[in-house]
C-alpha cells in the first residue's frame, strides 16, 4: 500500500514557481532522495509534505489519510501528521540538555516516566549518545549534534521521517560515517525515509529512488541505478555521476543494417545500434552520452587515437582528460595507472549501453551499443 | 636576552603604528576616564566654597564626611535630598521600562510573526519617537494634558473638552512612565525584533513536529531560547531609563517630584555640590554594575550561540479576521505618538495666547516676530533672535567637531585593536573606549565638572570653555565610534591589509586607499551616530555649558523652565527637525536604517 502520495502539488512565492505540478508516489518503507541543484523546490516539497510549508494547489495523501488538500480545504498541521523531521542544522533546543532533547516529544505524547526513560535510554544507547546524556548541544561536536537530533525524531517513533540535507553540515569522514549509519536506521525502524541532498553520491549509495528536480519540475522518478543507466535526459545524464558523463553533440544519419551514423565533433565518426528502432530524419541533431568509464584508454584494440591532456591518478583510479582534436572527453581508469601528459594514446568504447539525446529537447531517445568508430 | 636584542625588540614594537596607537589612546583615555572618577570621588569628601558655611569651621577644600552623613544618615534630609528621588528613580525607571519592554515587545512579535498589513510603515515610524530626542513627547504631554497648576492656560485636552486634568494626570509619576515607556519602546522593538528575527524558525518547527501545543511551544521553547536576550533588553532599557534627566526635569519638576538626575543638576547647581557628586557616584556604580550584570548574563553556559542562526521560513500567524482592525488600531496608535506631537508643537508655536486654539489667535510672532514688550521680556522670535543662532551656530559646530574626533579616534581605536586583539594592551584600550557607555550621561558630565573645575597640572580650568563640551561628547560618543570601527575591522580579514604591506605600500596609504574605502559605510556610521546623538543631547551638557556655550536644547531647557512654551516648542521643533533629517540623511548614506531588519522591507 503505498504511504504517501502528491497529486500535482504546486508551490508558488509570489510570482516565482517553486514547485510546478509534481506528482509522485513514494512506497511504504521507502528510502527517497530528493535531489537537484539548490533551488530546484526539493527542501519545499519536502516542507509542503510535513506541513511546515502550505501548497498553492494539488493533495497529499499521507498512509491512506488526505493531510492536504487545495480544493477540499483541508490541512491537518505537522504536529497532527506523525512525521519526523531532522534539520539541516539539527534545530537541537539549546536550552535543553540531551536527554531532554531527547524525551520532550515523548512528555508531549503523556508517556510515563519510566517509559520515557527506558526510550530515551534505548536511544541513546542506539546512536551511541550515552555518555553525552547530561550535556548542553553547545558542548557536542556537530556528529555528536547529528546523532542526537536523529534519536529525537525517532523518539515518538514517526512511520515517516523526513531528512533535510543532515549530512552536509559534516566533514567528509563523519558523513561517510552517517550514510552507513543512516542505511542501518532505515533498516532497523522499518520506517519510509525521505531525504533531501544536493549531492548526487549520497543519493545513489542511500535510496531506494531518487527524484530528479530541476527548476520545480520533476525530471525523473527511479530507482538510482536506472538514473544513471537510462537518464531521461540531458541534465539528469550530467548531474549523476562522478566524473561527469561525457556529452558530444553530433548528427546522425540512418545506415543499411538499421545502425545510425554519428558524426561528432572532433572528427570522431561512430557507428550507433539502437536496442529499439527510432524515427529520424538524416542530418538530424543528437547528443550522445558516454559514461567516463566507456571511454578506455591504451587498450590494444583502440578504436581512435587522441592524446592525453591531464592525468589524475587517486590510487584506487585515475581520471584522464583525453582530446581528440577538439574534443575532451572525461575518462575513468581503475587501477595505480598514470599516464605522460601530452602523450598519443589509443582510445576504445567499451561494450556498455550508450545513450542518445535529442540535442533540442535532450530527451533521451533511445540506448545502444556502439559497434565502430574512426577519428580523423 | 641581551641588551640589544631587547633594545631592537622595543623598535620593531614602536615601528607598529597600532602599538603607537594603543599607547597614545591607553594614556589619554586614562586620563579623561578613570582620573575623573578619582576626583569627583575626593569632592564627594572636599568643602567646597558654597558649603564652607554649612560645614561649620571649615575652609574651602578641607576634607569632610559631611557630605555623605548628611545624604546617607541625617533622618529627614536623607530621606529629602537621596532615599526619596533614589527611590523614585528605581521605581520609574522600573515600570517605564516594563511598560517599553511590553510595547515594543508587541509590536516586534506583531511585525516578525504576524501577517499584519504595512510592516514597512509601522516599522519605520515606529522607531521615530526613538530618534527624536527624549522630551519631544514630554512636551507634547504638557501641550495635551497640562493644567493650571503652572500658572498659564490649559492643554489642548482640556480646551477640547473642558475636562481639567488631575495633577497625577498631568505632572509627576505617571506620565513621566507613560513617556519613557514610549521613548524607550523602539528600543526594545529593535532589540526584541532582532532576536525574534533572528530566532531559528526551525527549533519552533522541531516542537511543533513532536507534537507540541502552540501555548507549550511558546513557553518550553521560544521564551526559554529569548530569555537571555530579554533580560539584556531589560538592563539596558533599565540603565537608559535610570539616567534619563529631560523627562522627570519636564514632568515632575511642577509638583517637585525628584530623581537621582533632577535632584543632582539642582544640587551641583546651587549650595551642595557634595550633595551632586555622591549621587552621580552612586548613578554610575548602578550603571556600571547592571551593563556588567548583562555581561554575566549574556555569556553563560547556556546563552545560545544558535540565537544568531539564521531562519529561513517563518511561518506567520494568520490574524484572521483580526488583520485589518489591528493594523488600523496599530497605525492610529503609531500617528498618535509620533506623528501628532509634531503637529502640536508646530500649532503651539504658532498661538498667541495660550490656550486659544481658534484662528484669529495664530500669529507668526515667535517664529519671525521683532519681539514684543508684554510678551517673554520682548524675546525675539526664534527665526530672528540671536540667542537662538548663537546656540544652533555652538549646537553645529560641537556636534560636527565631536563626530570627527569620536569618528577619527573611534576607526584608529578599532584598527589598533582589531589588529592586536588578545593582547592585554588591546583589552585594556578597549574596555577603555567603552567605558563612557556605562555612565549615565548626566554623570559624566558631573565628573567632568569635577574634574575640570579647576587647573590641574598644565591644563587650566576648563570650565565653561567649549573645548570642555568637546572633550566631554567626544568621550561620551567614542563607544559607538570604537564599536563600529573594530566591527569593521573584524570583518576585514588580515590578509587584506598584509597584501598591501608587501607591496611595500605605507600605513597611511594602506589605510586611506584599502581599509577605509573597503570599510567606508560602517565608518560613515561611526561618524553619523556621534553627530546626531549629540544635536539631541541635553543632560550630558546641561551641567557644561556657559551663557557664551549655550547650545540648542540648553536653550530649549531654559525658555521651557522660564515658561515661554511658544518659542520651547519651535526650537523643539527646530532640533527635531534637524535630527530626522540627518536620520534619514544617514539611512540613505549608509543604506543602514535602525529599524533594519525588523520588518522594514516587508
Amino acid at each position: 500500500m503505498p504511504e504517501i502520495v502528491l497529486k500535482h502539488i504546486t508551490k508558488r512565492f509570489g510570482k516565482f514557481v517553486a514547485v510546478d505540478d509534481l506528482n509522485m508516489v513514494i512506497d511504504d518503507r521507502a528510502f527517497v532522495t530528493l535531489l537537484g541543484p539548490s533551488g530546484c523546490g526539493k527542501t519545499t516539497t519536502l516542507r509542503m509534505i510535513a506541513g511546515l510549508e502550505t501548497p498553492t494547489e494539488g493533495e497529499i495523501t499521507i498512509n491512506g489519510k488526505v493531510v492536504y488538500s487545495s480544493e477540499e480545504g483541508i490541512d491537518i498541521p505537522s504536529s497532527k501528521r506523525d512525521v519526523g523531521f531532522l534539520f539541516q542544522n539539527y534545530a537541537l533546543w539549546p536550552h535543553m540538555t540531551v536527554y531532554k532533547n531527547i524525551s520532550f516529544g515523548l512528555e508531549n505524547l503523556k508517556w510515563s516516566k519510566t517509559d520515557i526513560d527506558e526510550k530515551v535510554k534505548e536511544l541513546l544507547r542506539m546512536l551511541k549518545i550515552e555518555e553525552f546524556a547530561g550535556r548542553y548541544p553547545a558542548e557536542l561536536s556537530g556528529g555528536q549534534q547529528q546523532r542526537v537530533a536523529i534519536a529525537r525524531t525517532l523518539a515518538t517513533g514517526p512511520k515517516v521521517l523526513f531528512m533535510d540535507e543532515p549530512l552536509s553540515n559534516l566533514d567528509a569522514k563523519l558523513r561517510m560515517e552517517m550514510r552507513t549509519e543512516l542505511k542501518r536506521l532505515h533498516r532497523e525502524t522499518d520506517s519510509t525515509f525521505v531525504y533531501v541532498t544536493h549531492d548526487q553520491l549520497e543519493a545513489m549509495t542511500l535510496s531506494t529512488k531518487v527524484c530528479l528536480m530541476k527548476n520545480g519540475l520533476l525530471q525523473q522518478y527511479d530507482p538510482p541505478l536506472e538514473v544513471y543507466r537510462r537518464p531521461a535526459n540531458t541534465f539528469v545524464a550530467d548531474f549523476v555521476g562522478s566524473p561527469n558523463i561525457n556529452l558530444v553533440p553530433c548528427a546522425g544519419s540512418h545506415t543499411d543494417d538499421g545502425c545510425v551514423d554519428l558524426r561528432c565533433e572532433g572528427g570522431l565518426s561512430l557507428r550507433f545500434k539502437p536496442s529499439s528502432a527510432f524515427d529520424f530524419s538524416d542530418g538530424a541533431n543528437f547528443i550522445l552520452g558516454l559514461r567516463p568509464e566507456h571511454i578506455e584508454i591504451g587498450r590494444a584494440d583502440a578504436m581512435v587515437e587522441g592524446q592525453i591532456l591531464s592525468s589524475l591518478p587517486s590510487g584506487m583510479e585515475t581520471i584522464v582528460i583525453a582530446g581528440l582534436s577538439g574534443l575532451h572527453l572525461n575518462s575513468v581508469m581503475f587501477g595505480d595507472l598514470d599516464f605522460p601528459v601530452g602523450s598519443a594514446i589509443g582510445i576504445g568504447f567499451g561494450s556498455g549501453m550508450f545513450n542518445l539525446f535529442d540535442a533540442t529537447t535532450t530527451e533521451n531517445l533511445c540506448q545502444g551499443k556502439l559497434l565502430a568508430a574512426s577519428g580523423i | 636576552m641581551n641588551a640589544k636584542t631587547r633594545i631592537n625588540n622595543l623598535k620593531s614594537y614602536v615601528k607598529k603604528p597600532y602599538n603607537i596607537i594603543l599607547l597614545v589612546l591607553l594614556v589619554v583615555l586614562a586620563y579623561l576616564t578613570l582620573l575623573p572618577l578619582v576626583t569627583i570621588f575626593m569632592d564627594t569628601f572636599t568643602v567646597h566654597a558654597s558649603e564652607v558655611r554649612m560645614v561649620k569651621g571649615s575652609v574651602k577644600g578641607d576634607l569632610t564626611l559631611y557630605h555623605w552623613k548628611k545624604m546617607f544618615a541625617s533622618g529627614v534630609t536623607s530621606q529629602k535630598t537621596f532615599y526619596e528621588p533614589f527611590a523614585n528613580t528605581m521605581l520609574v525607571a522600573f515600570l517605564s521600562c516594563l511598560l517599553a519592554i511590553i510595547i515594543g515587545g508587541f509590536f516586534a512579535w506583531v511585525v516578525t510573526r504576524t501577517n499584519i498589513k504595512y510592516k514597512g510603515f509601522i516599522s519605520t515610524v515606529f522607531v521615530f519617537p526613538y530618534i527624536m530626542p527624549s522630551w519631544t513627547l514630554a512636551m507634547a504631554w504638557l501641550n495635551f494634558f497640562r493644567n493650571s497648576r503652572i500658572g498659564g492656560a490649559p492643554g489642548i485636552f482640556t480646551v477640547l473638552t473642558g475636562i481639567p486634568t488631575p495633577d497625577w494626570f498631568a505632572y509627576g509619576m505617571f506620565p513621566i512612565i507613560m513617556v519613557q515607556g514610549m521613548h524607550y519602546a523602539p528600543f526594545a522593538y529593535i532589540l526584541i525584533g532582532g532576536i525574534l528575527r533572528n530566532m531559528d524558525a526551525n527549533l519552533e518547527e522541531a516542537a511543533q513536529l513532536l507534537h507540541a501545543s502552540r501555548f507549550r511551544i511558546m513557553m518550553k521553547i521560544t521564551l526559554p531560547i529569548v530569555r537571555p536576550a530579554l533580560l539584556s533588553t531589560f538592563l539596558l532599557v533599565f540603565s537608559s531609563t535610570m539616567s534619563a534627566f529631560a523627562v522627570p526635569a519636564f514632568l515632575g519638576t511642577p509638583v517637585r517630584f525628584n530623581v537621582l538626575t533632577t535632584q543632582m543638576y539642582r544640587t551641583l547647581n546651587g549650595m551642595n555640590p557634595g550633595y551632586g557628586y555622591i549621587m552621580a557616584l552612586v548613578m554610575i556604580i548602578i550603571g556600571v554594575s547592571i551593563l556588567m550584570l548583562n555581561q554575566w548574563v549574556t555569556g553563560r553556559r547556556k546563552a545560545y550561540t544558535t540565537i544568531t542562526g539564521k531562519s529561513s521560513n517563518i511561518s506567520l500567524v494568520n490574524l484572521r479576521r483580526m488583520r485589518n482592525p489591528l493594523s488600523v488600531l496599530l497605525i492610529i496608535i503609531l500617528l498618535l505618538v509620533a506623528i501628532l506631537p509634531l503637529v502640536s508643537f508646530a500649532v503651539e508655536s504658532f498661538i498667541l495666547a495660550p490656550g486659544d486654539y481658534s484662528l484669529s489667535n495664530f500669529t507668526t510672532e515667535f517664529w519671525i516676530g521683532e519681539g514684543r514688550p508684554d510678551i517673554a521680556n520682548s524675546e525675539p522670535g526664534i527665526l530672528r533672535n540671536k540667542s537662538i543662532y548663537l546656540g544652533l551656530w555652538n549646537s553645529l559646530r560641537l556636534s560636527v567637531l565631536v563626530s570627527l574626533i569620536a569618528g577619527t579616534v573611534g576607526i584608529l581605536a578599532g584598527y589598533s585593536i582589531a589588529k592586536r586583539r588578545g593582547s592585554h594592551l588591546a583589552t585594556a584600550v578597549n574596555n577603555l573606549t567603552f567605558f563612557p557607555y556605562l555612565m549615565p550621561s548626566m554623570a559624566f558630565g558631573a565628573i567632568y565638572l569635577s574634574m575640570f573645575a579647576v587647573r590641574r597640572g598644565f591644563i587650566p580650568a576648563l570650565y565653561g570653555s567649549f573645548a570642555l563640551l568637546v572633550i566631554v561628547g567626544a568621550v561620551k560618543y567614542l563607544p559607538f565610534a570604537s564599536r563600529s570601527g573594530i566591527n569593521a575591522m573584524l570583518q576585514l580579514s588580515g590578509e587584506i591589509e598584509e597584501a598591501g604591506t608587501i607591496l611595500g605600500i605605507s600605513w597611511w596609504k594602506r589605510m586611506i586607499r584599502i581599509i577605509i574605502p573597503i570599510q567606508k559605510t560602517t565608518f560613515i556610521s561611526g561618524y553619523l551616530l556621534p553627530f546626531i546623538s549629540c544635536m539631541r543631547e541635553l543632560s550630558l551638557f546641561i551641567l557644561l555649558v556657559s551663557p557664551s556655550t549655550r547650545i540648542l536644547t540648553t536653550l530649549l531647557f531654559q525658555y521651557n523652565e522660564k515658561g515661554w512654551n511658544q518659542y520651547a516648542n519651535a526650537i523643539n521643533l527646530l532640533i527635531v527637525v534637524i535630527v530626522v533629517g540627518f536620520n534619514l540623511l544617514v539611512n540613505k548614506v549608509t543604506g543602514a536604517s535602525i529599524d533594519k531588519g525588523i520588518g522594514g522591507n516587508a
